[in-house]
């Protein structure tokens, strides 16, 4: 029982010990502590998906998660799919398909999207649009995120 | 307050379900109030509209998500048992929920979305007590029994007798869901499950419908019904289930269910939905099903 | 150098915004940040008559900040009746009266809690029809803010003498933008300079804002835009107060202050879609020759000003349709409310009217037993044709390509004839819109505005644009490096966009009203064609190649950047007094088809399939056109069938994401959208605009597609399941 407390996780690949409220929630620590900004808040109620990061390989909305819950965790954020310089190909069809405008809600759907693609690698449209229905997206309609996510499936299997 | 209080709350980690019934057990002693948090899909939003909280008189909150002996999910004989603290994700996955309970994993297909299922727990939606419980509804056809446990020892409660009154019920102070056990309906056994939400995903329900029935030369041998946001607790429709049971399913006329759903269910105005409304779809989910049974 | 315009261009932006590198104001930190907090009113009308700060609660380290700090409490508008914080009146329930900030966040929440706004409560207006009763006058003695009258030929009063007259009644609700990043600024002092950075549209509105309040000459105000997480016309005028009360707060405490927005504060403070009531008296003759129309138009424009002249304005513009009249009434009135101000919203009061008349012809369609698109199509404006202000169309209308080609695409004409389709308790149907929409400022707006932009050679081949038009997600970045480098003549990998700040871009104009493309695009790529022909001169002058030439020019600050202001085209003649004449330079036009499939027990509405067909003109980048059209008609979508504010004494109830309910994945129908292009001579390229367009079809056209299968008619959006519901109640389902 304390108000700070020291927790060991994974963050897209390294190993961190944190010294943080446990109570706090996993998006503010990601943000505040660990400047992991990709993350995004969009309603801090698991509305809207933009705050969407993987735990242990599941999304989750980061604004739901205490910080005390992520003890030996593995968390990926955007910041851990690529970098600008070498997209992934979910990254780089979403660039080029049109999946992101405003760009708010795209960390987190990506998020999804890499979920769903590392477990069902040529998803169908139907699966595409459950695995994305927890990001909201005001922009693009969502036709050209499907497209995306599509497009990236395409070019993974293409790679591999 | 906003979220920044968060920073504030005393947070414990149990490692073991006694450790954790210890702990509610102390408190309670105390009258010291205590949170469980499992998926936080309720507690964490309810944060931005508690009122500001002060140090010194927070709540302790006790993560029980990773308590392996609320966690499981598992078929005991005719019995199917799942943890409080399994979520939703796991039970939409589950081989065995799929083949002989697909009510239920098509209910927690229908919970949020993907990022919610992961998160939200049959216990924690039975603890918050919502009346649009999504799940609930689904229990509530399922007749399921809930497990409740505390230093004290453990007790079986039917969902039937959790609920005393709108989000309030039987739990005490000191004691936790462990468990929700399901009697099995035989396989291949007719339900029905159909939310009708504010949208396709991420809605909380206006109406949702769970049935369950077991269909034995023309007439019904078990039927369970559970409707989510229509009375001040999930309604288990106890005269529509009496209708049900009471004659032959082809003398089961549509006026016959209307007339008892509506005097099952008693709906309010709100934000999501009317009343008017609500009890239309009610009836119509209901006649529905009993439609589908009638045609088997 | 194959030309860059017509090729979809990968979003320039695009990789920092799929690798969470791209920084939106809440991922910027200053140092010494304090974080800023609003404490609103709760009433929506009432005199304050103080301010009360707990004297039992520790303030130090707390900023307060109230109407006395503020230097002229007027937000410079079309009026300036918007006080930047309350001082005396209380004019709607979430009326910002003082500021808190603090660098703690906690201490910040407990001290909000800790003020209590000590009000005498008025009796509020809080419908269109409370306000024309004007028993309670908040504006004037009539409450009306402003009135507009267009008439052509005979006016309405030709109506009572047609063969066919039809009446109607079309209303539409409160829309909330919803872009997924809430509000939010970072203001600053650097001496005496003011300094903001954050979300925003127009970053000349806000300095325009700032000047006005705090008595700063232009050079004394800094705006820059950070990455902004959509707009929708929502961060327009808004982001002016929000960025106000940054700098009050900044200057009292001596530090930087952020002021962000939770989702709920943004949804009640900020401006929202106006609410409407058309009222239409139509006559046509027995074969649907359409003749005159009667229109009224009604809409609720809140407790100020704001926009709202411009707004109605834009609606009473559209009220007619995509249609040919000979005798025409349009009378539009906007009125004040005790309920948060209402403004720009994409379509900005278009979509009102379009509804409004779209619904309407289906009456007309219906009463004549053919059938709404038959009969839409036999009376669309075509080329030569006047619209209802007096307008003659010469050039670039693609309306009827556009029906032909969504009629195509969706079948439209073979489903309609095949009647709707029943399965079960499903009933499938579809249903269409036609209709336009103007580029551009209304009228003579653009003459005032006298948009600029500067495009520079830089060296090393480069050239970069400076404008003060930005992006908010749609393209800009990316659209006028295209155009800059067909002008130019050089790869677009070669054109730099300079980050929007007043400091360092000149004036284009507002980022709104459909003109970033077809009006600043066309002046990117005057710039851009100017600054080749100086090279070409350069070249022939001094027989040098085109990069010596091009090196030469760029090291020369007096060569180096070309500054063009637009000019009108000339011909287009626009009188506000009588409202007659060349509305818009250009207009959009489109035709939408939506299938749906309605439960006919639940009244659940499934958008199954929806086909656009737009001319916007030349496209310049095909993929980010087309996601405007889909962006704006899921909005459209949206407004028609979940998106309801649901209010209760001036307040609102449904401020969540969680109960203000917009479209997921799911709700989403899979979008065939075609491009037509009817090119506008004098938009780059043949552009015209294309933003708003799509926000104006996609209602009535579900609710046309819910007509056909249902038999329900709904006059109203949105069309909640509990509304068709209601309607089969009062007759009509199957």
């Amino acid at each position: 029982m304390s108000m700070e407390t020291n927790i060991t996780l994974t963050v897209n690949g390294s190993v961190v010990t944190l010294e943080a409220p446990p109570a706090a929630r996993l998006l503010d620590v990601l943000r505040e502590r660990l400047g992991l900004t990709g993350t995004k808040e969009g309603c801090g109620e698991g509305e809207c998906g933009a705050c969407t990061v993987l735990l242990d390989g599941v999304p989750v909305n980061a604004c739901l998660v205490a910080f005390g819950q992520c003890d030996g965790r593995e968390v990926t954020t955007v910041e851990g799919l690529g970098s600008t310089a070498h997209l992934t190909p979910l990254q780089e069809a979403m660039v080029t398909e049109g999946g992101a405008q405003c760009g708010i809600c795209t960390p987190g759907m990506l998020l999804s999207a890499e979920a769903l693609l590392r477990e069902e690698p040529r998803p169908t449209e139907p699966q595409i649009r459950e695995a994305i229905a927890g990001n909201i997206c005001r922009c693009t309609g969502y036709q050209r995120i499907v497209n995306a996510v599509n497009e990236a499936a395409r070019r993974r299997e293409a790679r591999s | 307050m906003s979220v920044a209080g968060l920073a504030l709350h005393p947070f414990s980690t149990p490692k073991t379900l006694d450790e954790a019934l210890a702990l509610l057990a102390e408190r309670s002693a105390r009258a010291e109030k205590t949170v469980l948090l499992a998926g936080g899909t309720d507690w964490f939003v309810e944060r931005h509209v508690a009122p500001a909280e002060e140090a010194g008189v927070l709540p302790l909150v006790v993560d029980v998500s990773r308590l392996d002996a609320l966690r499981g999910i598992a078929v005991e004989g005719e019995t199917l048992h799942i943890g409080a603290a399994a979520t939703y994700l796991e039970i939409r996955k589950d081989a065995r929920v799929a083949a002989r309970c697909p009510l239920l994993a098509a209910t927690a297909r229908d919970v949020g979305a993907l990022q919610i299922q992961a998160r939200g727990t049959l216990g924690g939606n039975l603890a918050s007590g919502s009346p649009a419980a999504d799940g609930v509804a689904a229990l509530a056809a399922l007749d399921a029994t809930l497990l409740l446990r505390s230093i004290r020892g453990a007790r079986r409660v039917p969902l039937a007798g959790f609920y005393t009154g709108y989000r309030r019920s039987v739990l005490a102070a000191d004691e936790l869901i462990e468990a929700i056990e399901i009697a099995l309906p035989p396989e291949g056994s007719p339900f029905a499950w159909r939310k009708v939400g504010t949208r396709q995903a991420q809605a909380i329900s206006k109406v949702a419908f769970a049935g369950l029935a077991v269909v034995a030369s023309g007439r019904l041998a078990r039927l369970g019904l559970g409707m989510a946001s229509v009375a001040p607790t999930v309604a288990l429709l106890p005269a529509t289930r009496a209708l049900g049971l009471s004659k032959p399913l082809g003398e089961v006329t549509d006026a016959d269910v209307e007339q008892a759903v509506l005097a099952d269910v008693s709906p309010i105005d709100d934000v999501r939905s009317t009343a008017a409304y609500r009890r239309h779809v009610a009836v119509r989910l209901a006649q529905r099903f009993f439609g589908e049974l009638r045609a088997l | 150098m194959a030309p860059s315009i017509g090729t979809s261009v990968p979003r320039v932006d695009g990789p920092a915004k799929v690798c969470g590198s791209a920084r939106y104001v809440d991922d910027l930190v200053l140092p010494g940040m304090l974080h800023g907090a609003t404490v609103r009113s709760d009433v929506p009308r009432g005199r304050l008559l103080g301010v009360d700060l707990d004297p039992a609660f520790d303030w130090t380290g707390i900023t307060v900040v109230t109407a006395d700090d503020v230097p002229v409490n007027a937000v410079p508008l079309i009026e300036s009746d918007q006080p930047v914080l309350a001082r005396d009146e209380i004019r709607h329930a979430y009326e910002p009266v003082a500021l808190l900030a603090c660098e703690d966040r906690l201490r910040l929440a407990q001290a909000l809690r800790h003020v209590t706004l000590r009000v005498e409560p008025l009796p509020p207006v809080l419908t269109i029809d409370d306000a024309l009763a004007a028993r309670e006058a908040i504006r004037g003695a009539d409450n009306v803010i402003k009135r507009y009258r267009i008439t052509k030929g005979r006016g309405g009063a030709a109506v009572e003498g047609c063969e066919v007259v039809v009446r109607g009644v079309y209303e539409t609700g409160w829309q909330e933008h919803v872009y997924i990043e809430p509000n939010g600024m970072i203001g600053w002092w650097d001496g005496d300079t003011a300094r903001v950075e954050g979300s925003l549209q127009c970053p000349y509105y806000v300095q325009k804002g700032i000047k006005g309040v705090f008595g700063l000459p232009d050079d004394g105000v800094d705006v820059t835009q950070a990455v902004t997480g959509g707009g929708f016309g929502g961060k327009e005028e808004y982001p002016t107060l929000v960025a106000l009360h940054a700098l009050l707060l900044a200057k009292k405490s001596g530090r930087p202050v952020k002021l962000v927005y939770g989702r709920q504060e943004d949804v009640e403070a900020s401006t929202k879609r106006h609410p409407s009531r058309v009222e239409i008296a139509s006559g046509c003759d027995r074969d649907g020759t359409l003749r005159a129309v009667s229109i009224r138009v009604l809409f609720d424009g809140g407790a100020y000003v704001t926009l709202t002249p411009v707004v109605l304005s834009r609606g009473a513009l559209h009220a007619c349709g995509a249609y040919r009249w000979e005798d025409v009434t349009v009378e539009a009135v906007a009125v004040a409310t005790n309920t948060p101000p209402n403004g720009a919203f994409r379509g900005f009061g278009a979509p009102q009217t379009i509804w409004a008349i779209e619904r309407h012809l289906d009456r007309v369609a219906r009463t004549l037993g053919t059938d709404p698109v038959a009969l839409k199509r036999k009376n669309l404006l075509r080329l030569g044709d006047t619209t209802a202000t007096g307008q003659t169309l010469k050039e670039s209308v693609g309306v009827e390509e556009c029906v032909e080609k969504a009629m195509a695409a969706s079948g439209y004409v073979e489903k309609r004839e095949r009647g709707p389709v029943v399965t079960g308790r499903t009933a499938r149907g579809v249903g269409a819109a036609i209709f336009l929409h103007g580029a551009g400022f209304t009228g003579s707006g653009e003459k005032y505005l006298k948009g600029k932009v500067a495009v520079d050679l830089l060296p090393g081949g480069r050239a970069r644009v400076r404008t003060g038009s930005t992006d908010i997600g749609q393209g800009t970045e990316t659209v006028f490096r295209q155009i800059a480098a067909d002008g130019l003549g050089i790869g677009v990998e070669n054109v730099d966009f300079a980050v929007p700040s007043t400091a360092n871009v000149p004036d284009s104009g507002p980022t709104v009203a459909s003109r970033t493309v077809m009006v600043v695009g066309s002046i990117v790529d005057a710039a851009a064609k100017e600054l080749r022909a100086r090279l070409e001169a350069e070249e022939k002058a001094r027989g040098a190649t085109r990069s010596a030439a091009w090196e030469r020019l760029a090291a020369d600050p007096a060569r180096a950047t070309s500054l063009v202001q637009y000019e009108p085209p000339p011909g287009v003649v626009w009188d506000d007094a009588t409202y007659s004449g060349d509305a818009y330079p250009a207009y959009g036009w489109a035709c939408d088809v939506a299938e749906v499939e309605v439960d006919l027990d639940t009244f659940e509405t499934k958008v199954t399939g929806f086909w656009a067909a737009v001319d916007v003109g030349r496209v310049i980048n095909p993929t980010l056109c087309a996601g405007q059209v889909e962006g704006g008609t899921l909005q459209a979508i949206g407004w028609a069938l979940t998106e309801k504010l649901v209010t209760k004494d001036g307040k609102i109830l449904n401020p969540r994401m969680t109960n203000y309910i917009v479209p997921t994945s799911l709700d989403a129908p899979p979008f065939t959208t075609t491009l037509v292009e009817a090119a506008y001579s004098r938009g780059p390229g043949g552009a015209k605009g294309v933003g708003e367009l799509p926000m104006d079809g996609g209602a009535p056209a579900v609710a046309a597609a819910i007509e056909h299968a249902t038999g329900l008619v709904l006059d109203r959006v949105p069309m909640l399941p509990e509304d068709l519901f209601e309607a089969s109640v009062k007759g009509g389902a199957r």
